[in-house]
């Protein structure tokens, strides 16, 4: 029994071109008839087929000089055709099955190719940007790494109120004067503020504002541990860490517009970095860096640089669990690392003769009206 | 119902002669005038579903309006850009449009969505055609002239030049030449269609105005 289904006709012979028809399988050939009584034959042997139209799964049957083409898009249309032209057909379908499945094939492909390009574009333009950025930061003058120091210093919440006492603040001035002889950067105007406060930390803005806390003058057991701490700050500056950290921090729109010249972003992104965000918040490598910095500073000014693991052994020793309050330590990479690795930049110094810094320390620290408080468990 | 198009070929406009009971359905802000004794009343474009679909995904409007009388009169429809309109007339055959062609129809035409595939998104097509089935009168517009073509074989057309389509027709997007000629010539990516079909071109593109418009900005 032949099936008919529902599809269309093109013809030349129609007064549109093509009409809507239903098509019959029968046993030597494919007829379409019109509602208004057309017929159109195409006997198999002379039937080429082929799939496609806006769906892809329309089949059209077309005689020798394509005057006439018979077509429908329902799914059972081609296993009919198969069926009833009896293999007269089956190469030429399975060839258009195959075709249809190649084509899926390559739109799949395509698709995921645009999506994974895509994704990796955005990605790389991402990074490009964020690097981009950063190296168009060190390439600024050290004079906006001051700007951002004095708009942010302005800006963020102080701990306590400055100390003036000159016998407390001069001396540390003077260790400040000593090891800025030695900085990388030219440029740079390391400016001090010693703040009262029992928080055992002290930080290093972008173009050398520097703030101590009266907290780590208590906690170091002597001038050398506190020179070691102020170098390692001092190094961030010298190394222009906070610059790095800011454009690390901006925003893609402003890393683009630094990149074409316009730094407007960048000061207003320090102001906002250093308000918000935490004093310390350099990466570990950029702690290590200024460890080591903070080393070969010492060393160029003369001054021991054990100091260094030597204050992170009094902290280690003292203070076992890492309170609140020591904030400078709790920030960086665990104090048996730093020791470990600050001992071995040592060792691979030249050999000097260190000058111990001439100051009465214990007067020094008597000065210092508050005393650090340790949170007990 | 009589309708015509007028102002042909660039502020084509669509004026109808309505009598007692006639009805006309018209894409959201394409009335330009009509008479009092003309009702018309806002719907959704097909359901709530179906026309957030056609808004979002279609270029169409989330509702249409449905023009009636009791009395007769006199009704006139545009589109939003200069161009011509074009009337297709569906007897019981499909036909797809692009987003935005759509300008009005009679009752007995069916307005659905069409999937177009992901490729015609990155030639900037659309996800989606409006798909017209039923019976009835359909007018649809273009920007700049619109002219029809039968093909047989492939046949390329810019993007953004394709207006309506039959059903029959294969479309796919695909670069203009080789790599460097696509991007080079200023074609970039074309659409490849298949007859056997025919198909509608529209004279100007959207895009090429945008382009030149920005180019003079």
């Amino acid at each position: 029994m032949s099936q008919i289904f529902s599809g269309g006709v093109f013809s030349s012979d129609l007064s549109d071109g093509r009409a809507g028809v239903e098509i019959e399988l029968l046993s030597s050939h494919v007829c379409a008839s019109t509602a208004e009584g057309d017929a159109f034959v195409i006997p198999y042997e002379q039937c080429s087929v082929e799939q496609g139209g806006y769906s892809g799964k329309m089949l059209f049957c077309r005689n020798p000089d394509r005057s006439i083409t018979i077509f429908s898009e329902d799914p059972s249309f081609l296993a009919a055709l198969d069926e009833a032209s009896r293999g007269l057909l089956s190469e030429q379908l399975a060839a258009e099955r195959a075709k249809s499945k190649r084509q899926s094939r390559r739109g799949s492909l395509f698709v995921t190719g645009i999506v994974v390009g895509a994704a990796i574009l955005i990605v790389l333009l991402y990074y490009g940007v964020r690097v981009g950025a950063d190296r168009v930061t060190k390439a600024l003058p050290v004079s906006l790494d001051k700007q951002i120091g004095k708009m942010a210093y302005q800006a963020m919440p102080k701990e306590g109120t400055e100390v003036h006492d000159p016998q407390l603040v001069d001396p540390i001035r003077g260790i400040v004067s000593r090891l800025a002889e030695h900085a990388k950067v030219e440029g740079l105007d390391f400016d001090l503020h010693v703040v009262d406060s029992p928080t055992v930390n002290a930080f290093c803005l972008p173009g050398g504002t520097m703030v101590v806390y009266t907290g780590l003058i208590s906690a170091s057991e002597s001038p050398e541990q506190l020179a070691a701490v102020i170098a390692h700050e001092m190094s961030h500056a010298t190394l222009r860490h906070g610059v790095s950290r800011i454009s690390q921090s901006m925003g893609l729109s402003a890393a683009v517009s630094l990149i074409i010249g316009d730094s407007a972003g960048l000061l207003a992104a320090g102001e906002e970095f250093f308000r918000n965000a935490s004093i310390n918040s350099y990466s570990r490598q950029q702690e290590s860096d200024a460890d080591g910095e903070g080393v070969m500073m010492l060393h160029k000014a003369g001054i021991d640089p054990s100091g260094m693991p030597g204050l992170f052994e009094v902290l280690k020793e003292e203070h076992g669990e890492v309170p609140e309050a020591l904030i400078w330590i709790s920030t960086h990479p665990d104090h048996e690392t730093r020791i470990a690795e600050t001992k071995m930049m040592i060792q691979s110094l030249p050999d000097k003769n260190y000058d111990t810094i001439d100051l009465d320390w214990s007067e020094i620290q008597s000065r210092v009206t508050n005393s650090v408080e340790m949170k007990s468990e | 119902m009589e309708a015509e198009l007028r102002d042909k070929p660039s502020f084509a406009n669509l004026r109808v002669k309505m009598q007692p009971g006639d009805a006309i359905v018209a894409e959201a802000d394409a009335m330009a005038n009509m008479s009092s004794t003309i009702q018309m009343t806002t719907q959704w474009n097909g359901g709530v579903v179906q026309a957030i679909l056609k808004r979002f995904l279609g270029g169409e409007s989330l509702f249409v309006n449905r023009f009636t009388t009791d009395q007769g009169g006199e009704l006139v429809i545009t589109q939003p850009y200069p161009g011509d309109m074009a009337c297709l007339e569906l007897k019981g055959n499909t036909m797809f449009l692009q987003p935005g062609a759509f300008v009005a129809c009679e009752p007995g035409v069916k307005l659905g969505l069409g999937w177009a595939g992901w490729r015609m998104l990155i030639g900037g097509e659309g996800l989606f055609r409006l798909k017209v089935s039923g019976n009835g009168r359909i007018w649809f517009g273009a920007y700049g002239g619109i002219f029809q073509k039968e093909i047989d074989e492939e046949y390329i057309v810019d993007t953004g030049h394709l207006v309506a389509y039959e059903p029959s027709i294969g479309v796919r997007v695909g670069m203009a030449g080789g790599l460097f000629s696509s991007f080079f010539s200023g074609e970039g990516l074309v659409t490849r269609v298949n007859g056997p079909g025919r198909i509608y071109l529209q004279s100007r593109s959207f895009g090429g105005l945008a382009a030149w418009t920005n180019a003079h900005l």
